[in-house]
């Protein structure tokens, strides 16, 4: 089986690393559409943890005018239940980025360890490891966060497990595959030869050069997370009802979106933007890190 | 090269074998009883219990399992715990084909969409030209496809009256109505991948632009369009290649979702139905069939990869 | 003619009204009293008799609200056509064999394809569908049945006596058939000759001619074909049930859709109108809605088509929507088992009941409900407040007062003072319930608990289940709070016997029996009174009985009682669907044509 995402490349020294940390706050003031992507995450993240605060009303309060388009009472319309579609958006982005969020995490941090054993130690742990993956890789990912979901029943926790198992495979795949072009470099030759524990070469050599390729899988992924808790909420897997998620705002509103425009497009926007977002400045590590594009970069 | 098919062809049946036994018994750990909700309007508790021991549901898991291996090694997947009991084995033909109509179709799309984009946006890079392409490639990543999906409904179906809203239409009804059903659930599903393969199809030709033997070729003289299709997306395409075995994998994933919008019954929308009614024939027999398609597919690809590919060396 | 057509009409009606009410005046159990044997034996039933017959299967009021009430006359349309349904609400028409069929929506289309002896028409009179005449003995245990000639199959095999016989003994089969229970009145079936049988009755049956033999609600009876089931084998014959209907099954693709054409050889030369008709299911509402719209398809069929898309049709001026009162009840199950609901006898008077704090919070629940606006917020203003199982559609038998009398009529102040009463003023304190749904009731679910929230104080917590999970939670008695309801429910023993005995068959029939007596709810006074009223000879007593049950199931909280929904149908305005095809529930294409 091939890798994925074949076109990241290999990690850099971490010498070089050093010198780049510096060079990335250039780049990124450089990079117009990274840094406005970066305030956007900020301002998207800020919304969402002091949601109380800054949403307008609450998000399931329910008033008696159903359906009203946007206005200055309620910038966004309210719903099909009467509900400020504002506070349910800032709200939603509570749920939807923590889902995102936590479930990468949680996939990143279990599928990286897979990966790391399986590369470096090899022999019959590769093998059992890596026959896993390839029966999960027999899958689409949301086919089985569907069905994980149809097994627990719906609400978060089930979705949030879901969705990080559905995606383990992928980081277990890439950090193997960069363990094992990385292992055989000279400076970690050099520091097993200086009689280096396992342990501290994985987690000080190995991991962080193998780090690039991750970042970037991991801020792709946190958009697929975000639009599989969508896709699972439409099918009705989704998180629990009271709970506003913008997938469930979205696939709630559906039947109405002819008649109320602004309940497909405001939801619809939060999700676009923040996957627009993250993926602009994934799109940014994925040049900061990639060494040799911006050594011809900074020749020419 | 025998002993390498061999082996592949062999491990993948020891995938498929091991995610039907896993898809069997999880299935089973499932709440929720099929004939009980069924017959709750009929009322009669004794109609499901009659209809359970027809149907062998009322035998322990283990020799239910063994009954349903014992058929499928025979190419019996069963029949549906719901209705007239149709078998899985018609219910996965009459599907299959929409599934595949509308992959195939969506993969049309998707690089119809994505070879002329991903090239303009690697030749022409940080133009402009290519910062458009990106953001419209981002923005068809961004945007969740049922969402997509009634959107276009709304657009295309009601408010312009140009394409069907709903449906499928088989070949046998002629190639028109084929296609005039295909497009709508088909961009639906299609623009997320152009948008994937047009990124990846710029990274990978910025990747090969770079190499030596494109300098080679430009200090040969040679055009620089000559340059970009010849040689350099040539040589892009391999790793594209790749994204080809994913590309079914993101496929079924979005057929899932926008069957249901477009009330296609296609594979996707007969295994969630399927779980959702606790049907477990009809669970087992789609997943096993899906995961028949995955592992056929990965295998083609990594194939396909060594022959494209001398470079790879085959384990 | 000289004649003002409008004058005829309201004669007619008035003529048909005055016979409604005099039919209902008659024994229920036995309406066939005092009705000469002529006016009960066919080739159509006499009117008295028949709405009689109707009166006791409780589907009189229907013809109240039906609008196709005397022969208005309505366009004519041309022959010929494709007309293209959908199927609201349903993802496969997973069978149409009527051994199988448990879902209005599957029969909706069987009854297109299949006939029965008997067929209800547009003034739900019961005619001879195969069945050309029949008479019955003055005892009422003996119908003899004289066939239609000349009849044949969509194979081409001729139905004779033999067909009748094979259907009742494959429907009686419960091997065979889910329908069998239909069939245990019957004795026997014999075959007088190739065109006469008989159907000896174990006992006088009132609604014999309608739920056992008419051809959609008796799917039991329905016509099948022994040639094409053994040449088929069961499961395709269940998808393209060949029969003598007036469409016969071309095509059909699980999921996919189903193909009918018009049979050349039906009986009556003048049906069916349209050539072809294709009907894909649709489960979601927008696509739904778009395609009714966009013309994609012209009539809506099966499940009732969601809420919220109504007013959207109605506002279409391409659109015909007819809405008549539908014969179910939707709740809110609160489990009795289940502290602080907690009631495990309701064996006193009110006023006992009343003094417990269980009772109480089931009751401040039940209060806090104003009906109305949970209809208007829920199903769009399309629905009837509920305080008990017997419905509007039921019309001589429900209870118009209820709405004023019933211990759960809406009163936030009393309501908040129950609960404060049982040691929860404004809700402090009271644990966080869940409220079981499915997913597509998740939107109700919503406005539930917000109504409790605003009210009471009380937070409820949604539990999406599926449609199976909910089912096994609710039979095993293992929720707080849990929404279902019931459909179809055309006569008193639909609501009563079936829901609110003791021994009912949906009253947890899967509950740990040692620890709980009862599921959902048991009332000896109930239980009673439905006994004498299933027997009770005098229509008025019934009618009593069965509204001091149903007063009594609502006053103790049998269940928080919502909403009666509506039967609605939606078509475009170039479809002509006559008023003499409108019956709840049915959607009988074969004088269906185009303008």
């Amino acid at each position: 089986m091939t890798d994925p995402l074949p076109l990241l490349e290999p990690g850099v020294p971490v010498a070089q690393a050093r010198r780049k940390r510096a060079r990335w706050l250039k780049l990124l003031l450089a990079d117009r559409r990274a840094s406005i992507s970066l305030v956007v995450l900020v301002v998207l993240v800020g919304a969402a943890v002091f949601a109380p605060y800054v949403s307008p009303a609450q998000p399931d309060a329910m008033a008696f005018d159903m359906l009203t388009p946007p206005s200055w009472a309620h910038p966004f319309g309210t719903d099909d239940l009467g509900r400020d579609l504002l506070s349910r958006v800032i709200f939603g982005a509570r749920i939807s980025i923590f889902v995102g969020i936590v479930t990468v995490v949680s996939s990143m941090l279990i599928g990286v360890l897979m990966g790391l054993l399986a590369g470096y130690y090899g022999g019959w742990l590769d093998t059992v490891i890596m026959r896993y993956i390839d029966l999960q890789w027999a899958f689409p990912n949301f086919i089985i966060a569907v069905y994980l979901v149809a097994v627990f029943g719906a609400g978060l926790s089930n979705v949030i497990i879901a969705v990080s198992l559905a995606f383990l495979d992928d980081f277990a795949r890439i950090a193997r595959g960069m363990v094992l072009t990385v292992r055989e470099r000279d400076y970690v030759e050099a520091a097993r030869a200086l009689g280096a524990s396992d342990l501290r070469l994985m987690l000080r050599h190995i991991l962080p050069n193998s780090l690039a390729p991750l970042i970037v899988q991991a801020t792709v992924s946190v958009s697929y997370a975000i639009l599989a808790e969508a896709g699972l909420s439409f099918l009705g897997l989704g998180v629990k009802a009271s709970t506003p998620t913008w997938g469930l705002i979205l696939s709630d509103g559906r039947s109405f979106i002819s008649r109320a425009w602004w309940l497909g497009i405001f939801p619809g926007v939060a999700i676009m933007v923040t996957v627009l977002a993250i993926n602009f400045f994934g799109d940014f590590l994925r040049d900061v890190f990639d060494v040799r594009e911006a050594a011809v970069e900074e020749g020419a | 090269m025998t002993s390498y098919l061999l082996k592949r062809v062999l491990g993948a049946i020891v995938v498929m074998w091991a995610v039907a036994t896993l898809v069997f018994f999880m299935l089973r750990a499932v709440p929720g009883d099929p004939l009980q909700a069924m017959l709750f309007d009929i009322g009669d508790p004794h109609a499901a219990d009659v209809l359970r021991h027809k149907y062998g549901l009322d035998r322990p898991v283990y020799v239910q399992y063994a009954l349903w291996m014992w058929n499928v090694a025979h190419g019996d997947l069963g029949a549906s715990i719901y209705g007239s009991r149709v078998p899985v084995t018609q219910i996965i033909a009459e599907a299959f084909p929409r599934t595949m109509a509308l992959a195939l179709f969506a993969f049309v799309i998707a690089m119809a969409i994505a070879v002329p984009a991903g090239i303009v946006s690697a030749v022409r890079k940080n133009t402009p030209l290519d910062h458009g392409f990106t953001f419209l490639a981002f923005l068809g990543l961004s945007m969740p496809d049922f969402w997509l999906g009634i959107v276009l409904i709304i657009v295309f179906a009601v408010k312009l009256h140009w394409l069907p809203a709903i449906g499928f239409a088989p070949l046998s009804q002629g190639f028109g109505p084929w296609v005039e059903h295909l497009i709508l659930p088909a961009t639906a599903i299609g623009t997320a991948f152009s948008a994937i393969l047009a990124r990846m199809i710029r990274s990978s030709m910025l990747e090969v632009m770079k190499a030596d033997f494109i300098t080679v070729a430009r200090s040969k003289g040679l055009v620089e369009t000559r340059v970009v299709l010849k040689h350099a997306f040539r040589n892009a395409l391999i790793p594209v290649i790749t994204v080809v075995g994913i590309a079914f994998a993101l496929l079924m994933a979005g057929a899932v979702v926008v069957e249901n919008v477009f009330a296609i019954k296609g594979l996707g929308r007969v295994l969630i139905q399927g779980i959702l009614n606790r049907d477990y024939p009809v669970v087992q027999g789609a997943i096993l069939v899906v995961s028949a398609i995955f592992v056929f597919m990965n295998l083609v690809v990594d194939v396909l990869y060594t022959f494209i590919d001398p470079r790879i060396r085959l384990r | 003619m000289g004649k003002d057509p409008n004058d005829t009409d309201a004669a007619k009606r008035r003529t048909l009204e005055r016979e409604i009410e005099e039919a209902k005046e008659f024994d229920p159990e036995d309406p066939l009293f005092g009705l000469t044997v002529e006016e009960l034996s066919g080739p159509r039933l006499s009117r008295r008799a028949v709405l009689r017959l109707m009166a006791a299967a409780g589907a009189l009021s229907a013809l109240r609200f039906a609008p196709g009430l005397g022969d208005v006359a309505y366009a004519q349309g041309t022959a010929g056509g494709h007309l293209k349904a959908g199927w609201a609400g349903t993802g496969e028409i997973q069978t149409l064999d009527p051994a199988q069929i448990n879902q209005v929506l599957e029969f909706q289309i069987a009854s297109n394809v299949l006939s029965g002896l008997t067929h209800i028409n547009p003034k739900l009179v019961a005619e001879g569908d195969l069945a050309e005449t029949w008479t019955v003995t003055p005892d009422g245990l003996h119908y003899t049945f004289k066939l239609r000639q000349g009849v044949t199959f969509h194979n081409g095999d001729p139905f004779t006596a033999d067909d009748v016989l094979y259907t009742f003994n494959r429907s009686k089969n419960p091997d065979l058939s889910i329908q069998s229970s239909v069939l245990a009145g019957v004795d026997n079936v014999v075959k007088v000759d190739d065109h006469t049988v008989r159907f000896d009755l174990k006992a006088p049956q009132a609604s014999f001619l309608v739920k056992v033999l008419e051809r959609s609600s008796g799917r039991a009876m329905a016509i099948v074909n022994k040639r094409a089931i053994e040449e088929m084998g069961a499961s395709a014959y269940g998808l393209m049930p060949v029969g003598t209907g007036p469409f016969k099954v071309t095509a059909h693709q699980l999921g996919q859709g189903v193909e009918l054409e018009k049979f050349a050889d039906y009986y009556d030369p003048s049906r069916p109108k349209l050539d072809k008709v294709t009907i894909t299911p649709i489960v979601e509402p927008e696509p739904l809605a778009a395609a009714i719209e966009a013309g994609d398809i012209q009539i809506i069929g099966g499940n009732p088509p969601a809420a919220e898309l109504i007013d959207r049709f109605v506002a279409n001026p391409d659109l015909v929507v007819s809405q008549i009162p539908g014969p179910g009840f939707q709740s809110l199950w609160l489990n009795p088992w289940k502290d602080p609901m907690r009631v495990p006898d309701f064996d006193k008077p009110f006023s006992e009941l009343v003094k417990e704090k269980g009772f109480m919070v089931r009751l401040a629940i039940a209060k806090a409900f104003d009906r109305a606006d949970l209809i208007k917020r829920a199903l769009f203003g399309r629905g009837v407040p509920a305080f008990g199982s017997i419905n509007p559609a039921m019309g001589y038998f429900y209870d118009d007062a209820i709405d004023g009398t019933s211990e759960q009529r809406f009163d936030v102040a009393a309501a908040q003072k129950l609960l404060a009463d049982a040691g929860f003023p404004g809700g402090k304190g009271f644990p966080t319930m869940k409220l079981t749904i499915t997913p597509a009731g998740r939107r109700e679910g919503q406005i539930i608990a917000d109504i409790l929230k605003r009210n009471l104080g009380i937070t409820v917590e949604l539990d999406a289940k599926d449609f199976p999970v909910l089912i096994e939670e609710f039979d095993a008695n293992n929720y707080d709070m849990l929404r279902v309801g019931s459909g179809g429910d055309y006569d008193p023993d639909d609501g009563l016997v079936d829901w609110m005995l003791t021994t009912s068959k949906f009253n947890g029939p899967k509950r740990d029996k040692a620890t709980e007596a009862f599921g959902y709810f048991s009332d000896k006074e109930v239980d009673s009174l439905t006994a004498q009223e299933r027997v009770e000879p005098d229509l008025a007593k019934r009618k009593a009985l069965v509204q001091q049950a149903n007063k009594i199931t609502s006053d103790k909280v049998a269940s928080a009682f919502l909403y009666h929904p509506l039967d609605i149908l939606v078509y475009r305005k170039e479809i002509v669907y006559p008023a003499e095809s409108r019956i709840p529930g049915l959607v009988d294409l074969d004088r269906v044509s185009f303008a």
